[in-house]
């Protein structure tokens, strides 16, 4: 069924008009019902306190790099799981005066839960998660305000503390790790010492003067290795002409001379044949000289084929030393002489190869050694002195927390030493008997309106059986019946203001603490 | 018998000789039976002289405290709303009188009170009369708005074949509304109602004024087969359901009784409504 507002509320009024004696009673059951309900109600105490977390103070951005300070928003996130830890809340047991009774430990949870039960931890709106408001509510001025209190210095105290020992123990286990550090520096400079010490080649750059002298030497016996084998080649030749030379032009000393002789004799003689005979006194003279030097020169030779084996020289004889010989055999000793000091050279080049050889070997061992040695070494001298910078940071950090710069916590606004009352006053009850007791019956009218059998709507007619309502008419007051809803009205209203004035005088007298 | 009655009854015999008159039907719609029983009286005098002959009126007050409306009680909602409603009727019968039926859905829904306020509403036109007949024979009400409780009625002009039409039909002290009593409470079968001799009661009340409108005051709808009967002779319904009283499957029940060719509508009675405002 389709109804403007206004058809609505004319059928409201109307209707309750017509049920004005229902309404009125209603008026009155509601009225009473929430005076009763509002006399019986707790009364209750609302203490609030608020805590502000500061992430962003100023020492911050001062010391940014330097110090860091302990993240304490991370903290206000879950600052309900950190009120409501066990630890909290004994404190809180204790100061609410709830441990004056000894209870037993069942007892204390039970405490504890209804304490939970009845406070509310939000982050203030607007303020996003920087303010952490603790709402405690309780039936008792004093203690709503104790707790409250206790809830939030407990809280901050809890989370001061826990952050001072988180930083202290970065701080420590900083401390240990460079201390590590620094103790294995100190091992590896000991063996770099050490090898340096031993190995004394061992210095950068040694390799390379190794290799480059060792490739001298080589080239030094190439060199020399070529030298020796033309001096030998030279030797060999030399030897080879001296064999061929005779030793001495013996032959032709004695027994040459009297050939020598005896060939110019001849000669003269054959000349003066021409010109003389043979009987000439010089001719004959002539023939008896060459005679005469062909017997010695006879004797000579025998004497010389008998001193032949003996193999020395007829000292007597006149001994013409072979000159060419002479050189030769000097120049074979001179190159004999070379070949020797190559040789020894040769020698010599190869010992200081063989010496270098090994002195490279040492090298190559050594140097992947301290290799080895320096790259630990240096790792570990930046690994140490970038823990030490961290551990300098940690330090100012922590001294930052005991100075309390970096402390983020403050009581923003402290609990009030007597909370009012809060939770639904009386008048609360009054104003919502009063606004019940309209909307109660109103709403029944409503849905008797809506839901009722028998027609109370006239356009409902039409819409659900489809015959046009003809006329609508309205109950027709007698002179008789005004009369008498006259006096209704009256009655009604009378007592609709007695409950009125019954409700006001109660909440006059309750505002006056009499009650 | 009083001088008023003496008068009265001559006039009903003044009438009764008309309607004897047979003649053609002079234009209209006009029920088959009208046809039959001649021409109708239009004549003008015949009201003026209606009015000469009333009784001693009622005044505002008096009607009022009978829970009857009045023209001049202009401030009461109830008052336009009948004189809406009659118009609404003068409009559907296009100038011709009818017979108009009022049964309410179920007892206690007020349609005698309609019915005779719609009768009154009828009368606050001076070219107009109206004539209340209580047809509720079980539980008739028409008589208490007569100065004689026990005058003769309905049941009275079935059971005694002599009497005439005007001698049951009395002056309830509104200008141009008449009333006929269902005759004493006596236990009157309704087949009464079903017989020819009201059927032509019927046409004779209707021809003896064609300004006179006609108003059943019916049983309600608890006595279906009466209902049904009424419903013949009459050319509309209004059917009456009270406010808080009736409800939907009673309406949907008795509109099934009723054809929808004559069913004129549905006439919300009682409507909540606080007084002293408009």
């Amino acid at each position: 069924m389709e109804m403007y507002p206004e058809q609505i509320a004319k059928a409201l009024i109307n209707e309750s008009f017509h049920s004005r004696r229902l309404f009125v009673a209603l008026f009155v059951v509601v009225n009473l019902v929430a005076l009763a309900v509002g006399f019986g109600w707790p009364k209750s105490y609302m203490s609030s306190t608020s805590i502000l977390v500061d992430d962003k103070n100023i020492i911050q951005p001062l010391m940014l790099g330097a110090a860091v300070a302990t993240d304490i928003a991370d903290r206000g996130k879950n600052a309900r799981e950190v009120i409501f830890s066990r630890k909290i809340m004994s404190g809180v047991l204790e100061r609410g005066g709830w441990m004056k009774n000894n209870p037993s430990a069942a007892q204390q949870d039970q405490l504890i839960e209804q304490i939970k039960r009845r406070t509310t931890v939000f982050n203030a709106p607007g303020g996003g998660k920087a303010i952490i408001n603790i709402d405690y509510r309780d039936n008792e001025q004093v203690r709503a305000y104790l707790v409250t209190e206790a809830f939030a210095d407990l809280f901050i105290a809890e989370v001061v503390a826990e952050k001072k020992s988180e930083i202290l123990a970065a701080f420590e286990f900083i401390d240990k790790q460079a201390q590590g550090y620094e103790h294995k520096l100190t091992i590896t400079e000991d063996e770099l010492r050490q090898l340096r010490a031993s190995n004394l080649g061992a210095r950068p750059g040694g390799e390379v003067e190794l290799s480059a002298r060792l490739i001298s030497l080589n080239t030094r016996i190439e060199n020399t290795t070529l030298e020796l084998r033309e001096a030998e080649m030279k030797h060999a030749s030399l030897d080879r002409q001296v064999n061929g030379e005779a030793e001495v032009t013996v032959l032709a000393t004695r027994e040459g001379q009297f050939r020598a002789r005896i060939a110019e004799l001849q000669a003269r003689l054959d000349t003066l044949r021409l010109s003389f005979h043979d009987t000439h006194p010089d001719i004959v003279q002539l023939k008896n000289q060459i005679q005469d030097l062909r017997a010695e020169a006879g004797a000579q030779r025998e004497r010389r084929e008998k001193a032949k084996p003996s193999d020395r020289l007829e000292s007597d004889e006149t001994v013409v030393n072979n000159p060419v010989y002479q050189q030769l055999r000097r120049e074979l000793s001179q190159s004999q002489l070379t070949i020797d000091a190559l040789k020894s050279r040769i020698a010599e080049a190869q010992r200081l190869l063989r010496e270098e050889a090994n002195r490279s070997k040492d090298l190559h061992g050594g140097d992947a050694r301290l290799a080895e040695l320096t790259r630990d070494y240096q790792i570990n001298r930046d690994i140490y002195q970038d823990l030490l910078r961290r551990r300098e940071r940690a330090r100012v950090s922590m001294n930052l927390d005991s100075d309390s710069l970096g402390l983020s916590l403050k009581i923003l606004e402290p609990a009030a030493p007597s909370p009012p009352v809060s939770g639904p006053r009386f008048w609360h009850f009054v104003v919502g008997g009063v606004a019940l007791g309209i909307l109660l019956p109103l709403g029944l009218f409503y849905s008797r309106m809506m839901f009722d059998p028998r027609v109370r709507l006239a356009n409902a007619i039409s819409q659900r059986h489809g015959v046009p309502v003809a006329a609508i008419v309205p109950h027709l007051w007698k002179p008789g019946d005004l009369m008498g809803l006259r006096k209704e009205l009256v009655m009604l209203a009378a007592v609709v203001a007695a409950t009125l004035a019954l409700s006001a005088t109660l909440s006059v007298v309750r505002l006056l603490g009499a009650l | 018998m009083s001088k008023i009655e003496k008068a009265l009854e001559k006039a009903g015999e003044e009438r009764g000789s008309l309607q004897l008159v047979p003649g053609a039907v002079a234009g209209g719609r006009v029920a088959p039976w009208t046809a039959l029983l001649g021409q109708r009286s239009d004549d003008p005098e015949t009201i003026s002289r209606m009015d000469g002959n009333e009784p001693t009126l009622l005044s505002a007050d008096e009607l009022w405290d009978r829970g009857i409306i009045h023209p001049q009680r202009t401030e009461e909602p109830a008052v336009q709303v009948f004189r809406e409603l009659r118009t609404k009727i003068v409009q559907q019968s296009l100038g011709q009188n009818v017979v108009i039926l009022i049964t309410a859905v179920n007892k206690g829904n007020g349609g005698s009170f309609i019915a005779r306020n719609l009768g009154a509403a009828f009368a606050f036109d001076s070219a107009k009369t109206s004539l209340l007949v209580d047809c509720n024979l079980g539980n008739p009400s028409v008589h208490q708005l007569l100065s004689d409780a026990s005058a003769p009625g309905l049941v009275d002009y079935f059971e005694n074949p002599e009497i005439d039409v005007s001698r049951i039909i009395h002056p309830v002290g509104i200008p141009r509304f008449r009333a006929i009593p269902t005759g004493g409470l006596r236990d009157v079968p309704m087949e009464h109602l079903a017989s020819l001799k009201m059927r032509g009661l019927m046409d004779t009340l209707r021809e003896r004024y064609r300004e006179r409108f006609i108003v059943l005051d019916g049983p309600s709808m608890a006595n279906i087969a009466d209902v049904r009967i009424l419903s013949e002779l009459a050319d509309y319904v209004l059917v009456v359901a009270r406010h808080g009283r009736t409800t939907n499957a009673q309406i949907e029940s008795g509109l099934s009784a009723i054809s929808n060719t004559k069913l004129l509508g549905i006439v919300f009675n009682d409507e909540p409504r606080i007084p002293w405002t408009r």
